[in-house]
């Protein structure tokens, strides 16, 4: 299995690659002058010259692309065009704050999401199902940006408990983590009941049952094992978007993270920050896809590797 | 109970005693101010947005300065004298001013800054506001001389924009290109902590040469993306300063007792341009129409919920030599008569684009656009996003092919003059890619006029040449004139001496907390 790792993390350095030139020509496709964008609404022709200079843009495309991959391989990946700090510093320091809420909305979510899937598939048609699915199906429905603006106005303001908006303590962690993960507790929940219904209804399934096997080790042992493939895959998926940071929930509650950071940079056709994010958020869905192909040796031993 | 009453009484009386003894003589003053956007630098010469330049005059001040109502004030200096040719800037400095790290402010000291944003070398965003500057020279540690290029009669305004502020020297010399990270002047705050992209702290600076000030301790300058978010803040106390208000959050603010919502004057104004070069737009009597047919009034109702004013003349009040006229009246039966007249009864369909594309401008252009259906004028509206807005206006090279036609924008004087209030937007040589005459007007009168304005030094023919330029371009109407906003701003009753001024910059020197 580690020789199976190694190779898939070699594998990953082709994807990218492709992924940082089309990241490349896309950005300079985008239409604006980010000279322009950056010297302000009253610039002059010189300021502007100045500007461009400034930020290497002056230059030819194919040798901004040459400067831009052989700064990656040294791993510097310039500076922001609009603030001038470098751009691994700009990601750095709002890497963590999107990466712990993720974290935290992502716990609460699937831990609650995968009970009420399970309750909903073992009590099919009856009303722990009925319940737990109205309750998924509102958790997709309502958008993210209403129910955060609800939960600030009923908790912050109405009811001062929890403070509105920042990362300083645990308790800032709660409204935002709350309106991130509704959405994937409820397709948590929808998911885990529909792979288990199926798997209910197999055949290994009525054998267990038929050799006087206790229901709930049928659940647990047989069932729960074969069930979680496509779970975690669906949890792998849900957690990378999440780690792009989520634009909505960010702005609502000002959340200091790449979600933000993102919007700004398109906004200011900030160059280097765009493509850093984007080669950032490829590369944490390819691990995540790898570290989802691992776990499903773990959760089914007769999954080989090659 | 073993514990007797009458001791846990005792006890509790000790324990207040105690926390009223903790409790320093007063309580920390530490205000939060809630704003809008990020701050791109603390580097007034190396930014291009209000809120970056108003944030920074928590530490630096500039050698002039504006008042809470835009009027020029000296600050770091106290006088000045210019020669007759108007070449020569004599400065007079104020004297016993040290900036935050001790260094004492000096007539060397305003050689090092003008020196520094006047070399192209260091690629500063504010260089064309400066570039006037010929040289700067130290004439005694008091005197300050400043020769130029060619005579600028709007230079001492130049130096109260914002951007010119006094740096340390020392500092400079430390921090080079990282100033921006280590923000030290003689302001009446010392920078604390810079914590990209959530707050700007900074605390009193005990040495500030204005004697009894500042009177809070500190101040966070918090950036807040969304207005629900900052309305939230300002309910909880959170934050006992917030700015801008939006239109649609101000009923619910204004509800609130310990709230003080303020509707403050500006210098914000909103037209629609008409490009002067192309049909049919060349055409006088249509650019008259179409602004007898809007109905201002009703505009500002409507898109701005009466937070702002038909525009009474091309400079709004506030600026230096703003003339006030009256508003373009609102006259349907002539707008349709001069349709006719011009040759278009039946109206034509043409551009309407907007600078913005938030939702005060969506609601702008389709009243607009309902208002010009009335003269037969069908448009088809194009909010631009601010890399189109470069793209497609602002830096479009050739003035035949481009597309802009109709054009809703703003504008704001930044130095609180009339120069930079009419020639980025109507002299003959502003058209884009140059600067923003987006009606590509060009009128020899008005251009000789402002050319006039900056050469000579004397301020009643100054007056006099402005006024000529503002009336005549009223008279050739590139411009259908629109509004001029409020600028909308809440703050909690406990705290005073915070003022939006005209130009959406902030003046809070004075600001204390009860």
């Amino acid at each position: 299995m580690l020789q199976y790792t190694v190779k898939r993390l070699f594998g990953l350095l082709p994807t990218l690659f492709l992924v940082g030139v089309l990241v490349f020509l896309f950005v300079h496709l985008l239409p604006g002058d980010p000279a322009r964008l950056a010297a302000g609404p009253d610039a002059t022709p010189e300021t502007v010259a100045l500007v461009r200079h400034d930020l290497g843009l002056d230059q030819s495309l194919p040798r901004q692309f040459v400067r831009f991959v052989t700064g990656v391989l040294h791993w510097d990946f310039g500076r922001s065009l609009s603030t001038k700090r470098p751009v691994s510093v700009e990601i750095g320091s709002r890497f963590m704050p999107t990466f712990w809420l993720t974290v935290w909305s992502m716990a609460w979510s699937v831990t609650l999401g995968m009970t009420i899937g399970i309750v909903s598939a073992v009590w099919r048609n009856r009303w722990p199902d009925r319940l737990g699915m109205t309750i998924a199906v509102s958790g997709i429905s309502f958008p993210a940006f209403a129910l955060g603006m609800v939960l600030m106005q009923v908790f912050a303001v109405d009811l001062g408990w929890l403070p509105t908006i920042g990362d300083d303590t645990w308790l800032h962690y709660i409204l935002p983590s709350l309106t991130l993960g509704a959405a994937v507790a409820a397709i948590m929940a929808r998911f885990t009941r529909s792979s288990f219904v199926e798997i209910l209804g197999d055949d290994f399934i009525r054998t267990a049952r038929a050799k006087g096997l206790d229901e709930r080790q049928v659940i647990w042992r047989h069932a729960m094992r074969n069930a979680l493939i496509p779970v975690v895959t669906m949890m792998g998926l849900q957690f990378g978007f999440l780690l792009g940071g989520s634009i909505v929930v960010e702005k609502v509650f000002n959340w200091p993270g790449l979600g933000r950071l993102l919007v700004d940079a398109v906004d200011m056709r900030d160059y280097p920050v765009i493509q850093a994010l984007v080669l950032l958020f490829s590369l944490e869905f390819i691990v995540i896809n790898l570290v989802v192909d691992v776990l499903y040796g773990f959760i089914n031993p007769t999954i080989r590797y090659r | 109970m073993k514990f007797p009453l009458h001791r846990f009484a005792a006890a509790l009386a000790v324990a207040a005693v105690a926390a009223l003894a903790a409790l320093p003589a007063q309580a920390a003053k530490d205000v939060v101010f809630a704003v809008a956007s990020t701050f791109t630098t603390t580097d007034p010469y190396d930014a291009n947005d209000t809120l970056s330049q108003a944030m920074a005059k928590s530490f630096y001040e500039g050698l002039y300065g504006f008042d809470k109502d835009m009027k020029m004030i000296p600050v770091l200096a106290t006088s000045y004298e210019v020669s007759s040719d108007g070449l020569v800037y004599t400065l007079h400095l104020r004297h016993g001013v040290k900036f935050h790290d001790g260094t004492d402010f000096n007539a060397e000291a305003v050689k090092v800054n003008l020196d520094r944003v006047t070399n192209p070398d260091n690629h500063l965003k504010r260089y064309g506001l400066y570039s006037v500057i010929a040289k700067t020279e130290a004439v005694d540690p008091y005197t300050a001389r400043i020769t130029l290029k060619n005579p600028f009669s709007a230079f001492i305004n130049d130096l109260a924009h914002p951007s010119g502020v006094m740096i340390s020297p020392a500092a400079i010399q430390k921090y080079g290109k990282e100033i921006a990270f280590h923000p030290v002047g003689t302001g009446p705050f010392e920078f604390v902590e810079w914590k990209q992209p959530d707050y700007l702290k900074v605390k009193k600076f005990a040495g500030y040469w204005q004697k009894g000030l500042p009177k809070i301790d500190t101040i966070t300058w918090r950036s807040v993306v969304d207005n629900n978010a900052r309305a939230a803040m300002m309910q909880t106390g959170e934050a006992q300063f917030t700015f801008p208000v939006p239109y649609e959050i101000a009923d619910v603010l204004k509800k609130k007792p310990d709230l003080a919502l303020v509707a403050a004057p500006s210098i914000v104004i909103r037209y629609l341009s008409m490009n002067t070069q192309q049909k049919p737009f060349d055409n006088v009597k249509v650019r008259e129409a179409i602004a007898y047919a809007i109905n201002k009034q009703a505009l500002a109702k409507v898109a701005f919920n009466g937070y702002a004013e038909p525009a009474a003349g091309v400079v709004p009040q506030g600026v230096e030599y703003a003339v006030k006229m009256a508003p373009w009246p609102y006259d349907l039966a002539k707008a349709k008569a001069l349709m006719k007249e011009a040759g278009y009864p039946d109206g034509f369909e043409t551009e309407l684009w907007s600078a913005y594309n938030h939702t005060t401008a969506q609601k702008v252009t389709q009243f607009i656009q309902q208002q010009l259906q009335q003269i037969g004028i069908r448009t088809r509206i194009t909010l631009l996003e601010s890399g189109q807005r470069v793209q497609r206006v602002e830096s479009w090279q050739d003035p035949k092919t481009a597309g802009v036609r109709l054009y809703y924008v703003g504008w704001s004087s930044s130095t609180g003059e009339a120069d930079w209030a009419l020639r980025p937007l109507l002299y003959g040589e502003s058209w884009p890619p140059t600067l923003f005459n987006t009606a590509y007007y060009k009128s020899d009168k008005v251009d000789a006029d402002i050319k006039g304005a900056l050469l000579t030094t004397d301020s009643k023919e100054k007056a006099r040449l402005y006024k000529d330029a503002q009336e005549t371009i009223w008279h050739d109407a590139p411009w259908a004139p629109l509004v001029v906003e409020k600028l909308l701003s809440a703050n909690s009753k406990k705290l005073t001496g915070v003022y939006v001024m005209p130009d959406a910059s902030f003046n809070f020197t004075n600001a204390d907390l009860k």
